[in-house]
């Protein structure tokens, strides 16, 4: 997902990186993963819950680039004394140009003031959390909280800056949920990357999950017990979770040219897209239809 | 009509209503008896609801009341008289007639009841209670009428109940017999002269010397009316309600009856009139808001007439939320089972077929109100279908829509050929074997509830079977006589074949008693039929029904094991053992999936395809389990079967955008452009989140079809979504001539 709004471009100015058959990502520092996958009460949901964590640390691992550093916490490891290591260390690490994302699975509890992210041993409350995740420095954070309950996280995990995504709308619902399920086939599923960018955003794997969740319940016939919540679309579009494209550095002057242009194309393509509905059909797809021609024709022949 | 084997109940309604109908009766019913006219009575909405208001005022306020508020008035005056007297049976039943006439079945049976506490012996309070239970098909209704009669012989009203059950169990002697007794008491007693009457029409005796003894009484012709609706006599009983209302223009219940009636066969500004007129004179009942409220999301639906517009034979209703989605198969299906029909049965419907699919299971519920049985999945109105669509029903029940409309649409047949007088179990029967007689894989398959009745030697005679759908005695019997019934047909088809069955319609649209045709047609006596039939349904079942115990034991047991990872060396041997027993089983636990696991666990993929398509075959429909076959196919380079093994859940899944995917790909993988661009055109139709991967999909169906221009269109579209998109790119430059 391209953000062309208020944050400003996302795009390299120089395009001197370039994602094959894809020309952007962001030019920020490394990516703290963080992913703890809490107790899960009966032997169902401990094996489910590691294994959500498992998937998701390969495909973060797997997926291409250098800078991003993965860290998982399941069964035994995941506990309060670990969890609060884990981001101490990140917390002396990171750097305002980093990001850090945290990823919840698990269950969660909420008595109608205080959330708990239950883990092995003593659970660790929203507001404690979020000390931690205050010591923190990175620049863009982006809490995915994943577990039942996890609306009730929310106040106390405001900060500016951090993005934050939870699986209920409260913490009055209190059941597990199943949106962690689809939130890690995103990370897996080529569908989810709805811009073909070969790059699955928060964004994108926040939507993926949401469509997923609710034809479960619409299926089912069951009334939906969650209703994921996401603040920020903005901000959640330029957090890039998993690549799927290998980094390539253009050298060539003449392909840096072709690189340029083809920047220069794109961002026609969105102020066109900004014009659609003012402009006649006919002439918007005329317009739109010669971009796209050179849009493909540069590409290809920066692929040359 | 068909029946789900889950039992997806049809209440609740009240709720979709939102007015003042609660829990409704099946059926209308006589509204309870006002108190007689010379009782004194204080002016509606005035008198004030005192501590020490007697009955007889109560009553008062009752004859005089009119409006809704008039009502309220009289339940809270009733709610007095109770507080006054908590010992008082007479109260009660009062205020229970009170509520009946009012809708409100829940309440008024619990008053009932509490009467009964309070004076075990008071015959009024069971023959309120024979009224509930009888207009829901409840054996009970009988069991009460006879309590009442045993403490009130006089009291020919529960005589009248007794026959009308009767009626509905087709035993027409005994519903003779009882109507004879009412009128031995009463010879005025409507009910029991409408049921001589009834008797006479059934029977093809216009000329009843009964109906003129029932003279301007439109209630007798409701009751006609309501009891040849129950036989599917649709237009006659229209044409009785019509009758009825022309007697006794205040009969609001004939009216939002003949207005449901009309609705059912698909006379929508008729029906509406006439819901209406009952509505606006406050008979509010389910029935009829549900009625109004289903006929107002009408706009909601994309109405398909082929093949002219003007004169359709063909007419598929869809909710426009799925109509391009569906009506790709629905239409085809449609049209292939008229074709098969057309042909099997040499009959030309000479009226147009309309296929009504809902959405909403509460809408379809509306359709259904008033039927015996519950837990409907379709239903048949002469020409008229409607039956729900496959997003009405849980993923999981793995609800089969085609054999839903197959079986439908036989019953359409079955109807017209005979003129409406097709026996239930007969129409049934040739339903349920029409489901898998085209597709064997489709229709349901032996269930254990349906292994225990063999077992329990549960089925009836073929002269009986129809006593199992109205009256069940028992909860399964519903399902299992129409197991029975389909097994009937197929048996005959077996041994005599198809023809037979085309004979039998023929015979029994002369009115013939099913004993009657076996004789004429099969030359045979009913009970040497029954002998014969069981003997051969033994042959059949024999294995599975006396292996059943021990079938059920190992099968937990394996599952079990799965569940807990603790698969056995001798998974496959075990499994392939219960497979022998019960080769019909195809739902959860399935020993076909147990069996391809060990094989895959062994790295057997050609053992693993193998079980696969015996479960396939047979008919199962978990949707991952056909997925992971048609995997095994596509990785084997055996491409034509894996798109036919996933063909087959389009019938069970077709809003599933992933298995539309598949397909797509399946079928321009084997050169199928045609059903590939259907197959994405559908997946776009499915809105999916991944908009520009869709468009791409079928921008390279229309390439492969050799539709350059929309192939071009459809790169254009995706791209607009996703500009950087490779693969688009490279096909809109490819289709745009700068291709290399």
């Amino acid at each position: 997902m391209r953000n062309i709004c208020s944050l400003g471009s996302t795009r390299l100015a120089a395009a001197a990186f370039l994602l094959l058959g894809a020309s952007a990502h962001t030019a920020f520092g490394a990516t703290y993963f963080l992913t703890v996958a809490g107790l899960g009460g009966e032997a169902d949901y401990e094996q489910r819950f590691q294994m959500l964590a498992t998937d998701t640390d390969k495909m973060l691992k797997a997926s291409p680039g250098t800078d991003k550093i993965v860290e998982t916490l399941k069964g035994a490891d995941a506990t309060r004394a670990k969890l609060e290591a884990s981001l101490a260390k990140i917390a002396a690490a990171a750097k305002p140009a980093d990001a850090f994302v945290l990823m919840m699975i698990g269950h969660g509890t909420f008595d109608g003031g205080e959330y708990k992210f239950n883990l092995p041993g003593p659970d660790i409350s929203g507001p404690e959390l979020a000390v931690l995740l205050n010591r923190i420095t990175a620049g863009r954070q982006l809490v995915v909280n994943m577990t039942s309950a996890s609306g009730g996280a929310t106040d106390a995990l405001k900060k500016e800056g951090r993005v934050i995504i939870t699986a209920t709308k409260s913490g009055t619902e209190k059941n597990a949920t199943v949106f962690a399920r689809f939130w890690v086939e995103a990370l897996r599923d080529p569908a989810a990357d709805t811009d073909k960018n070969q790059a699955i955003t928060a964004l994108e794997a926040y939507k993926y999950a949401v469509a997923k969740t609710t034809a479960f319940f619409t299926d089912s016939k069951h009334l939906a017990t969650e209703h994921a919540v996401l603040a920020d679309e903005q901000r959640a579009a330029a957090f890039t979770l998993v690549r799927s494209g290998s980094a390539v550095v253009v050298t060539d002057p003449a392909k840096r040219a072709l690189v340029a242009t083809k920047e220069d194309i794109e961002n026609k393509i969105d102020a066109l897209k900004y014009q659609k509905d003012l402009m006649d059909s006919d002439d918007y797809r005329r317009q739109l239809t010669t971009l796209l021609l050179q849009l493909a024709r540069t590409q290809e022949a920066i692929e040359k | 009509m068909k029946r789900g084997v889950l039992l997806a109940g049809v209440c609740g309604l009240g709720l979709t209503a939102g007015i003042l109908a609660q829990t409704q009766p099946a059926a209308p019913r006589p509204p309870a008896k006002k108190p007689p006219a010379a009782a004194p009575a204080p002016a509606p909405n005035t008198a004030p609801v005192r501590t020490s208001i007697t009955l007889a005022q109560v009553e008062g306020l009752w004859r005089n009341a009119r409006t809704a508020e008039d009502y309220k008035t009289v339940g809270a005056a009733f709610e007095t008289l109770l507080k006054s007297d908590a010992t008082n049976a007479e109260y009660r039943i009062r205020y229970a007639d009170l509520l009946i006439s009012r809708f409100n079945v829940a309440d008024a049976e619990s008053l009932y009841q509490e009467a009964l506490k309070i004076d075990p012996k008071n015959a009024k309070a069971y023959i309120g209670l024979a009224e509930i239970y009888a207009d829901s098909f409840d054996k009970l209704g009988e069991e009460s009428a006879t309590a009442a009669l045993g403490l009130d012989p006089k009291l020919y009203h529960a005589q009248e109940i007794i026959a009308r059950i009767a009626l509905e169990d087709s035993n027409m002697e005994k519903a003779a017999k009882a109507a004879d007794l009412a009128l031995a008491i009463d010879p005025t007693a409507v009910e029991a002269i409408a049921i001589h009457a009834t008797i006479d029409l059934l029977a093809d005796r216009p000329n009843s010397p009964w109906l003129a003894k029932i003279g301007n009484r439109g209630e007798g012709y409701a009751d006609i009316a309501r009891a040849l609706v129950n036989n599917r006599r649709y237009e006659d009983g229209i044409a009785y309600y019509r009758k009825a209302v022309a007697a006794n223009p205040d009969l609001w219940r004939a009216h939002s009856q003949l207005g449901v009636n009309l609705m059912r066969m698909g006379r929508e500004e008729e029906a509406r009139a006439e819901l209406e007129l009952a509505y606006n004179n406050d008979y509010r009942d389910a029935v009829t808001a549900n009625t109004l409220i289903l006929m107002d999301t009408y706009k909601d639906y994309d109405t398909t007439r082929w093949p002219e517009p003007g004169t359709p034979t063909g007419i598929l209703r869809l909710h426009k939320k799925e109509s391009a989605v569906l009506r790709p198969y629905f239409e085809v299906e449609m049209k292939r089972a008229m074709a098969t029909y057309e042909k099997k049965y040499g009959y030309k419907m000479t009226k147009p077929v309309q296929l009504e699919v809902y959405t909403d299971p509460a809408n379809f519920a509306v359709r259904v109100m008033g039927l015996a049985g519950i837990g409907l999945l379709g239903v048949t109105f002469d020409n008229v279908v409607a039956m729900d669509g496959p997003s009405a029903r849980a993923r999981q029940e793995g609800y089969h829509w085609a054999s839903v409309m197959w079986h439908e649409l036989s019953h359409v047949y079955t109807i017209a050929m005979t003129n409406e007088r097709v026996p239930r179990w007969f129409t049934e029967g040739v339903a349920v074997h029409e489901e898998a007689a085209t597709t064997p894989d489709w229709g349901d398959r032996l269930n254990p509830q349906i292994v225990a009745a063999l077992r329990d030697k549960k089925l009836l005679p073929i002269a009986d079977i129809d006593r199992g759908f109205v009256h069940p005695t028992y909860p399964e019997q519903v399902i299992v006589s129409y197991y029975q019934a389909g097994k009937i047909c197929d048996y005959i088809v077996k041994r005599w074949g198809d023809s037979k069955l085309v004979e039998m319609i023929h015979a029994f649209a002369g009115n013939r008693q099913t004993p009657d045709v076996i004789r004429e047609v099969l030359k045979m006596e009913p009970e040497a039929f029954d002998k014969d039939f069981l003997a051969d349904l033994m042959a059949e079942t024999g294995k599975t029904v006396n292996g059943f115990e021990a079938w059920t034991k190992e099968m937990r047991e394996l599952n079990t094991a799965v569940k807990d990872d603790k698969i056995p060396a001798d998974m496959l041997q075990r499994a392939r053992a219960l497979e022998a027993i019960y080769p019909d089983y195809v739902e959860a636990g399935s020993p076909y999936l147990l069996a391809a696991q060990a094989c895959l666990k062994a790295s057997d993929k050609p053992c693993a395809v193998g079980e696969f398509a015996k479960y396939s075959k047979i008919g199962g429909r978990d949707l991952e389990a056909m997925e992971q076959y048609a995997g095994l196919l596509s990785e084997g380079g055996n491409k034509k079967d894996a798109l036919a093994a996933l063909s087959r859940m389009i019938y069970v899944f077709p809003l599933d955008a992933g298995l539309h995917e598949k397909l797509g790909n399946l079928n321009l993988d084997t050169g199928n452009t045609k059903d590939a661009v259907r197959e994405f055109q559908v997946l776009l139709a499915l809105n999916p989140g991944d908009k520009a991967g869709s468009h791409y999909n079928l921008a390279k169906a229309y390439q492969a079809d050799g539709q350059k221009d929309k192939a071009r269109e459809e790169a254009i579209n995706a791209l607009e979504t996703a500009p950087e998109f490779r693969p688009a790119q490279k096909l809109l430059l490819d289709v745009s001539g700068d291709g290399k």
